[in-house]
């Protein structure tokens, strides 16, 4: 299985592609555009405490997938996408 | 081999590999059926300290299909949880385990069982069941087989269930199939082969003394079949039942990425392992799709039916093998979908074609074990080839842990089951003869007579075994 390697130290390699680990206190308004994948059955969900991981698909229609317990939820946010871009400086 | 290793996304995982798949109505309780999947494949004995496990981060799943879908209409799911009691020791156990509680058993896995129904519905059939420690020497596990015994628990819903570490019974000479497809007892007859040899091989069991991970359920017949029928005729299409494994991991994976510094797996789990028929990934499916295959359910092997009607090998076999395939080499060239693979690989086979027996599941082309639950158990003279072999319990008729399946997939590829489809076509004299030339005997680990049926582990203090050994 590939596996990824990400953690704060990862932040300025940042891509597209890769999957950003985040706290669960994004502060912005976001949109949940619906939901693009289920957990199996008897998959538990996660609790506020347990880290959620955003993965920037599109950065230019700013489109997430945001992965929190046992579920994937796609979401639009251009201006998060912009300001993720410049934290890494790839805007 | 079987599925060991069979793709190369999987092979860099073993942990999550499926190897082998096993169904069959069991011999010593005619009135359930045996589900054996196989993971952590080719496991040397002596791997100590860190001897092998299942992944708690892994789930690991047996579904059932009862009306030919090809999606699961019953599902058997295990997690495993890993539990260490002494965070001041390296090693694996600090003295003689003789029983499941131990206190000298440092590392031990403890998993669930979760049953799954058609509509999604879930019910824990059980938690924190003890699997048996690795079979890591006589010193350390002085009475093995007892402890393993321990480590079959009889559930309140009927099912009996295990997990841990077995012999490895698959038998398979690896080093000479994958060496141009020589066959060591036809190694003579082989294109290159017979520039270097002048005489018959003996084959070689490339998985002997290997161990594997079983997981291991022996459920009630009625709860396999659809509409919870006790009793059917072999006719009828409720007799029949698909059977795959499967393993999932998390979408996404963030090591380290916890406060604790622990790992985080989010997400839906995703597929990453399949099993179903033996051989099918590893020489049906071109390997710039294996990896695809294994994400996949059964319900859309439609489109790899193409490589089932005209398979590599048997496109190879005329070629490696001069004038010994010469009417299998016709048939190619006349670009004939394999009926006849399409059937036992894909649909099961049909009612009116083998006297006594199908195990059709519809129209549905899915990769699964299909097993005709109301064909009895073979007690006595079984045949290694199985349904080839006119033994109806057999390959494909489900899987029995000693049914020589590299042989009888070779043969039917070399035709010899062409004429179940076409009456007219007469298979070469090779097709009904071609074998790896092994069986069940030629593993050194002795199968069981009951539940889990697979032999005692390969301890590590002997395996590899001593050079002054008496």
């Amino acid at each position: 299985m590939s596996r990824v390697h990400y953690g704060t130290r990862a932040v300025n390699r940042l891509s597209r592609r890769r999957v950003l680990a985040i706290a669960a206190t994004v502060g912005v308004g976001v949109s949940a555009a619906g939901v693009a994948g289920l957990s199996l059955a008897g998959e538990k969900d996660s609790n506020d405490t347990e880290p959620l991981v955003l993965s920037l698909r599109d950065a230019k229609k700013g489109t997430f997938d945001v992965f929190s317990g046992g579920s994937k939820v796609t979401l639009t946010d251009k201006d998060l996408a912009k300001k993720l871009l410049k934290a890494v400086k790839r805007a | 081999m079987s599925s060991h290793r069979e793709a190369p996304e999987i092979s860099k995982d073993p942990v999550a590999d499926s190897a082998d798949l096993y169904a069959f109505v069991s011999p010593d309780h005619p009135d359930t059926v045996t589900l054996i999947a196989n993971y952590v494949p080719l496991q040397l004995p002596a791997s100590g300290p860190n001897f092998f496990e299942f992944g708690d981060d892994v789930l690991y799943e047996i579904h059932v299909d009862k009306n030919g879908d090809g999606r699961p209409d019953l599902t058997y799911q295990f997690r495993f949880r890993t539990e260490l009691r002494n965070d001041r020791t390296f090693l694996y156990n600090t003295g003689p385990i003789e029983s499941l509680d131990s206190e000298n058993w440092n590392r031990r896995q403890f998993y669930s069982v979760t049953k799954v129904d058609a509509s999604g519905k879930r019910y824990v059939l059980a938690e924190k069941l003890p699997c048996p420690p690795c079979n890591v020497g006589p010193l350390s596990i002085p009475d093995y087989d007892k402890l393993a015994e321990d480590a079959v628990h009889k559930l309140k819903s009927g099912e009996k269930v295990f997990a841990g570490q077995r012999a490895d019974p698959f038998f398979v000479d690896l080093g000479a199939i994958f060496d141009l497809g020589t066959l060591r007892p036809f190694q003579d007859k082989h294109l290159v082969g017979q520039k270097l040899f002048n005489y018959a091989g003996k084959a070689v069991n490339a998985t002997d003394k290997l161990n594997v991970h079983s997981i291991a359920i022996q459920v009630p017949l009625y709860d396999v079949r659809k509409d919870g029928k006790k009793k059917v005729r072999g006719r009828d299409k409720e007799a029949v039942i698909g059977v795959w494994t499967s393993a999932s991991r998390r979408q996404v994976e963030v090591r380290h990425g916890k406060k604790d510094n622990a790992d985080v797996y989010v997400g839906p789990q995703v597929q990453v392992s399949r099993l179903g028929n033996p051989l099918f990934n590893e020489v049906i499916v071109p390997m710039a799709q294996k990896d695809l295959w294994n994400s996949l359910p059964p319900s859309e092997d439609k489109r790899f039916a193409e490589f089932v009607e005209q398979p590599e090998l048997a496109a190879l076999l005329p070629v490696l093998y001069p004038g010994l395939f010469d009417r299998l080499a016709d048939l190619n060239k006349a670009k004939t979908a394999r009926a006849d693979l399409l059937a036992i690989l894909l649909t099961g086979i049909p009612d009116g074609l083998i006297d006594g027996f199908q195990n059709n599941t519809g129209e549905t082309q899915a990769d699964m074990l299909r097993l005709n639950t109301a064909i009895p158990p073979t007690t006595k003279d079984a045949n290694k080839f199985g349904l080839l072999g006119g033994d109806l319990a057999g390959f494909p008729n489900g899987r029995r842990v000693a049914d020589d399946v590299v042989s009888i997939s070779l043969r039917a590829i070399a035709g010899v089951t062409v004429p179940l489809v076409d009456e007219k076509f007469k298979p070469d004299d090779a097709a009904a003869l071609v074998e790896q030339g092994l069986s069940a005997k030629d593993a050194s680990s002795k199968l069981l007579n009951e539940f889990p049926y697979l032999g005692v582990p390969f301890d590590g203090f002997n395996n590899p075994g001593a050079a002054d050994k008496k």
